[in-house]
């Protein structure tokens, strides 16, 4: 049986090689390859052709417009917030700008927050104190479980608007209030002189890498340690105080005004901002928590243990071996998790924070029904700002990255 | 002679054993640990009994108007009194029996692909997944079967939550590992065309998504075709899912070895019999605990579809709170209610997760 079915064999390749005839060519894979893509090219190609027509002809039997000229138009309403001067009379393209603005506004705080509350949480993970921990757990699975609308409305009303009204706000030492319609804190106005504290603040942080570099230097030459991070601290404080005083103080601080119904003058944050930015802190610091988690954890206890036997202190141990290990773990995470931060800030219309998305593809849309434009445009700026940050945390990973030789 | 007898050991001293030993290990190791304690036991001290009493002691549990909340504390009769709206929307009451059949079909459906008998298990399991949705449709709207027509705009509650955020898996489940086998194809049309989708779908927030579900699909479809709302955002919901889960896939098909491939290859199967008998059941096991955190994420999203104005269980509390016979402030006991019943089931789904990743890890801790 074996002999034949060897035969067999012999004889089937003989037969495919008598000819020198190949397989039928549409076995031929570089060929099937082809026939596949041109399948999805047409499919494509039909599909788009159908939505584009249907397009037209849709928007013409509506009677809408096509085209980005809207943006010159003026946009005949006012925004709750803004950082630069805007009145009802002005363009679209300014109310763009408008919205942008207070996007990247309520994307860097809540970046910030959800960073500082991740990593104290994310590392309260490992504390020796049980509590500690413990509390550290609870945190975690309460806010990342919660869903974030949830969240925003829970400050938003459940919160914020139970605060007292203005004539009964909350004060810290008559210079900061706290009552429904926000928080209101002092501003610094600055006279002719002031630019003298401005230069000092930029070189007290340029000071600080000039320090950092010298301090390395002498550790190398002399294994003594310098305390770089106090005495940053003390530089970036010092000088601006120091040339202030030098100069005569030349600011006159705006308090804010109870007048009427209301405060006027320093700075006023609205509830809007206020509950959207901490639903994004405390979300968003909830899965930056378990990033930190997971790089500490992904640290083997031999590198700790490495590091008592060298005499290093604790606190030089997680800051020399455990961070910057921890960090090629973290950054990633980061990453998304700043992007996905940057993406559900537009719950902000929810409660009508005057975001991008909120001027735009709200109220931009329902007065001019250009659909496509205002989506499209507002899906673009979201697009490059996550490519910004995506472009910045690479750096920061290759910074923090293993150096294989 | 007498025998040897051993003194019986004597206890461990009380520093090193019992409660006092562990809080002194735990809690009051050293002066600062013991300072973090007394501050977070002082925060404890200071927000539970109030929080105790607001929510249980004073609490007003009977009644069925606002008038019965007479104490100080939470009423909870206004949870009571709307926990139907809550949880099933409008829909009409004495239909309700169908929105019930199909939880339980669910949870059968979810028991089956678990516990059916293997040589059965994953051909049964696959059909009656992708049978679900349609037998949802045609049981909620019951046109199909005979029965009264319900429409869509009387869907809502937290049931609606739950039907959306199934259903899109469900459809985006075959779609994102085409997808994702379109990245790893070795063709550069295929390739680009899998990429651009997933990284669009992935990209852009989903309530610019659902907007373009509610503003801008109308206008793809030819003149005079009128689709429904709810199927629009769920079209939408099944692209977002499948961008999402193409994604999970693909670090699925990462982690399986190529050896994998290549004794598939050499035993003589077709691509799709490779695909489909020996990669996709590993890839799927790998994947599991990333699917489920990934349908974590899908089911909290679906309460965003408040912005667009369908009644889900958001939408409805916002309504119970604007009602004109409610006016009593009762925003707290709400918001409370609605994250307990998101939280319970999305923490349950996470401890699953972990249950299947720490069950599957068994093999590279050993």
């Amino acid at each position: 049986m074996l002999k034949q079915k060897t035969l067999e064999q012999t004889k089937a390749a003989a037969r495919r090689n008598k000819g020198g005839r190949s397989a039928a060519f549409y076995n031929n894979p570089e060929i099937r390859a082809l026939g596949y893509q041109l399948l999805l090219v047409l499919g494509l190609g039909y599909f788009f052709y159908s939505v584009i027509s249907n397009v037209l002809a849709n928007m013409e039997a509506t009677g809408i417009k096509t085209g980005f000229g809207f943006l010159t138009a003026s946009a005949g309403y006012d925004v709750l917030m803004s950082l630069i001067p805007f009145e009802a009379t002005d363009t679209y393209g300014r109310i763009f700008i408008v919205g942008f603005l207070n996007t990247i506004l309520v994307s860097v705080i809540g970046i910030f927050f959800a960073t500082v509350l991740g990593f104290i949480f994310g590392v309260a993970h490992f504390s020796h104190n049980w509590l500690i921990r413990k509390v550290a757990v609870l945190y975690v699975e309460i806010f990342r479980n919660i869903p974030l609308l949830l969240q925003v409305f829970f400050w938003y009303f459940a919160v914020l608007a139970t605060l007292p009204s203005a004539r009964q706000s909350l004060s810290l030492g008559e210079a900061i209030f706290l009552n429904v319609r926000g928080l209101y804190v002092p501003k610094m106005v600055g006279s002719d002189l002031f630019w003298v504290a401005e230069v000092a603040l930029a070189v007290a942080i340029a000071g600080i890498f000039v320090l950092r570099r010298w301090a390395k230097r002498r550790q190398a030459l002399t294994g003594q340690i310098f305390p770089v991070f106090y005495t940053s601290i003390a530089m970036v404080i010092g000088l601006p105080v120091a040339a202030l005083l030098l100069t005569g103080l030349p600011f006159t601080v705006e308090y804010p005004e109870l007048r009427g119904f209301n405060y006027f003058g320093g700075i006023t944050i609205i509830p809007e901002l206020m509950a959207l930015a901490i639903a994004l802190s405390v979300y968003t610091g909830s899965f930056i928590a378990e990033a930190v988690r997971a790089g500490v954890q992904s640290i083997p206890q031999g590198q700790t243990e490495a590091a008592r036997s060298l005499g290093l202190s604790e606190k030089r141990i997680m800051s020399l071996i455990i961070v910057p290990q921890a960090m090629r773990v973290i950054v990633p995470l980061l990453n998304s998790e700043y992007q996905s931060l940057v993406k559900n800030s537009t719950l902000a219309a929810a409660i009508g924070y005057p975001d991008l998305f909120n001027v735009f593809v709200g109220t931009a849309l329902n007065q001019t029904g250009q659909a496509i434009e205002t989506i499209f445009m507002t899906i673009v700026v979201y697009f490059i700002v996550n490519m910004v940050i995506s472009f910045l945390m690479n750096r920061l990973n290759n910074a923090v990255a293993l150096v294989s030789r | 002679m007498r025998e040897f007898q051993p003194v019986p050991a004597r206890p461990a001293p009380v520093k090193t054993v019992g409660p006092v030993a562990w809080a002194r290990a735990n809690l009051f190791s050293s002066i600062p640990n013991s300072m973090m304690t007394l501050f977070v036991m002082a925060l404890f001290v200071y927000f539970i009994p109030p929080i105790v009493d607001w929510a249980f002691l004073s609490a007003n549990w009977t009644g069925t108007t606002e008038d019965a909340c007479v104490r100080d504390g939470a009423c909870w009769v206004f949870v009571k009194a709307w926990s139907y709206q809550f949880f099933y929307g409008t829909y009409p009451e004495e239909e309700v029996w169908r929105i019930n059949l199909m939880l339980g079909l669910l949870v059968l459906v979810i028991a089956a692909s678990f516990t059916l008998p293997k040589h059965i298990r994953l051909k049964a399991s696959v059909a009656a997944w992708l049978l679900l949705p349609l037998v949802g449709i045609a049981v909620l709207d019951g046109r199909l079967l005979g029965l009264n027509q319900v429409t869509t705009d009387l869907w809502g509650g937290f049931t609606l939550n739950v039907f959306m955020a199934a259903a899109s898996i469900i459809v985006a489940f075959p779609f994102s590992f085409l997808w994702a086998l379109g990245r790893r194809s070795e063709m550069p049309f295929i390739r680009s065309v899998s990429i651009i989708f997933i990284e669009f779908f992935r990209g852009v927030p989903v309530l610019s998504l659902f907007f373009m579900g509610s503003v801008m699909l109308p206008l793809f479809f030819a003149e005079g075709t009128n689709v429904d709302k709810l199927i629009r955002v769920w079209i939408v919901l099944i692209f977002f899912m499948s961008g999402y889960m193409a994604e999970v896939f693909r670090g699925g098909f990462q982690a399986v070895p190529s050896g994998q491939y290549e004794a598939a290859d050499s035993i003589g199967l077709s691509y799709w019999q490779k695909i489909l008998l020996i990669i996709l059941p590993q890839v799927i096991k790998v994947s599991m605990p990333n699917i489920l955190a990934t349908f974590v994420m899908l089911f909290k999203n679906t309460t965003f579809l408040l912005i667009i104005g369908i009644p889900e269980v958001v939408q409805t509390l916002q309504t119970a709170l604007s009602n004109s016979y409610w006016l009593g402030g009762h925003a707290l006991e709400g918001y409370l209610f609605v994250f307990l019943v998101f939280w319970s089931s999305c923490f349950s789904m996470s401890l699953l997760a972990r249950r299947i990743e720490r069950q599957m890890n068994t093999d590279k801790r050993g």
